[in-house]
């Protein structure tokens, strides 16, 4: 038989090897769990250094703000915008009917329209324009629960565009909505760019024509492509917003804007 | 005074320390490699922010698309963080008086920012392009993760050199069609074959660079 050593020897090196155990258990646990004191710093390389990235913080300002805002009265360069039709959607005192100049409407430009609409209207006005988007749905059951709006809210059903008195509205004016805002509805200018603007206001009217077409509106080569419970119906397409429909229907209509 | 003598059961001292000895490194290695790694240290930062805003309802439920408020990703290098305006463009009217709100109205009544708490960063010596990535089919996903299935948002990749480096060796299962950008639901892997990814890699003209001074500059 080999000799043991003492008892107290064999419990320390059991309690040590049993503790090396530990700190995997640890770790596991560190990753699986998120934490707010991490990143963990051990070495900090040159990881802080002395700029200002965007958006960042700088003590030296009252307001914090590394990035400083306009100074007021200021006008940058390439900011005075005095095109009206460009800037404001009115050509002659009226709201404008056409493009402004450098804006062509093609298939590429309305489907850019397409997409910025569905990033920034659609949550709000639905895919297809109808007022039955995402926020509008359920800003509104916040307005219709049993004890009254929740926290004030004051929602206003979202405007479908296909409402008549929308569909009369010119390309300038659609603009300018998007732009400004309208009623509840605030401005989009500083969220969404100058031609981008542009190109949801033709694909809005893209969209007025796609679902409030006729027979009439699709040149007759095309007409069999549709699908029969279309051709043969009265005219009016289904209004469940199918993106495939609307773009064949936006560009075969590139020619006529309002 | 007597002679010591070594008791009869040192002798197994010299096979412990030789097992001890080659475990030892192999431990340390694994401890540095497991509990020291950006995967460690770095995932799963999640601080808390001034406002409870919930990626979860308003990305997830809601469905709004990420560059509703991060405007600029596709534009600049820096997704921004979107203004109390964006915000108010429909908190004017819903819930505004919820107590979560209270710094939201502030900041809107005082022009003064939230003092949102920045998640993923980079050290100050690299430089990362969101245009560049989101422009030629790498997802918001492939590097923030799920947010929004996140009520609080935590970072869920390392951002860690050698992490970039995977993707810009290997890039093909990360790429996806450019109107799925993002849709972080959409795993190009099971919805797109091989030769689908590849043709994107052709079509986006993908040959991501490996030297130091794409982000190191």
């Amino acid at each position: 038989m080999i000799p043991m050593p003492p008892r107290w020897m064999i419990f320390t090196g059991a309690v040590a090897a049993l503790a090396l155990a530990i700190p995997p258990f640890v770790i596991a646990r560190v990753r699986a769990t998120p934490d707010p004191n991490r990143p963990v710093h051990i070495f900090f390389d040159m990881d802080f250094q002395p700029k200002f990235k965007t958006q960042a913080e700088n003590p030296l300002f009252a307001d914090g703000r590394a990035q400083r805002p306009e100074v007021q009265g200021v006008v940058a360069q390439g900011e005075t915008r005095l095109d009206a039709h460009l800037y404001e959607g009115v050509s002659g005192g009226e709201w404008a009917t056409t493009l402004p100049a450098g804006l062509t409407l093609n298939e590429q430009f309305l489907l850019r329209g397409q997409e910025r609409y569905n990033i920034f209207c659609a949550v709000c006005h639905g895919y297809a324009g109808f007022g039955d988007g995402a926020v509008n749905k359920r800003a509104m059951e916040l307005m219709s629960n049993a004890d009254g709006p929740v926290q004030g809210t004051a929602w206003v059903q979202a405007k479908s565009l296909h409402d008549p008195l929308v569909r009369e509205h010119s390309v300038g004016l659609l603009y300018n909505i998007v732009t400004n805002g309208i009623r509840n509805m605030a401005g989009y200018g500083a969220q969404i760019d100058l031609e981008d603007r542009w190109a949801i206001a033709a694909y809005v009217q893209a969209l007025q024509l796609s679902q409030n077409a006729t027979i009439q509106d699709v040149p007759p080569e095309l007409r069999d492509k549709l699908p029969k419970n279309v051709a043969q119906g009265d005219g009016a397409a289904a209004g469940d917003g199918a993106a495939a429909t609307q773009t064949t229907t936006a560009s075969a209509d590139t020619t006529e804007v309002k | 005074m007597s002679r010591f003598l070594f008791p009869r059961w040192s002798n197994l001292l010299l096979p412990t320390i030789i097992v001890a000895g080659a475990v030892a490194p192999l431990y340390a290695i694994f401890f540095v490699a497991y509990g020291l790694s950006p995967k460690t240290l770095e995932v799963g930062y999640q601080p808390q922010q001034p406002v409870p805003f919930s990626h979860a309802l308003h990305a997830g439920e809601l469905g709004m698309d990420c560059r509703y408020c991060h405007t600029s990703v596709e534009k600049a290098a820096h997704a921004s963080v979107p203004p109390t305006q964006t915000c108010m463009n429909c908190h004017t009217q819903v819930r505004p008086e919820s107590p979560k709100l209270a710094k939201v109205k502030e900041s809107y009544e005082t022009g003064l920012p939230v003092e949102w708490v920045r998640v993923h960063k980079l050290p100050d010596f690299a430089y990362f392009d969101h245009s560049a990535h989101v422009n030629r089919g790498v997802g918001c996903v492939s590097c923030h993760g799920r947010i929004d299935t996140m009520e609080v948002v935590y970072q869920s990749s390392p951002l860690s050199m050698g992490w970039c480096l995977d993707c810009h060796r290997d890039p093909v299962d990360k790429l996806r069609p450019a109107g799925t950008i993002t849709n972080l639901a959409f795993d190009p892997v099971t919805e797109l074959s091989e030769s689908e990814r590849l043709s994107l890699k052709d079509k986006f003209h993908i040959a991501p660079s490996e030297d130091c001074s794409t982000c190191h500059r």
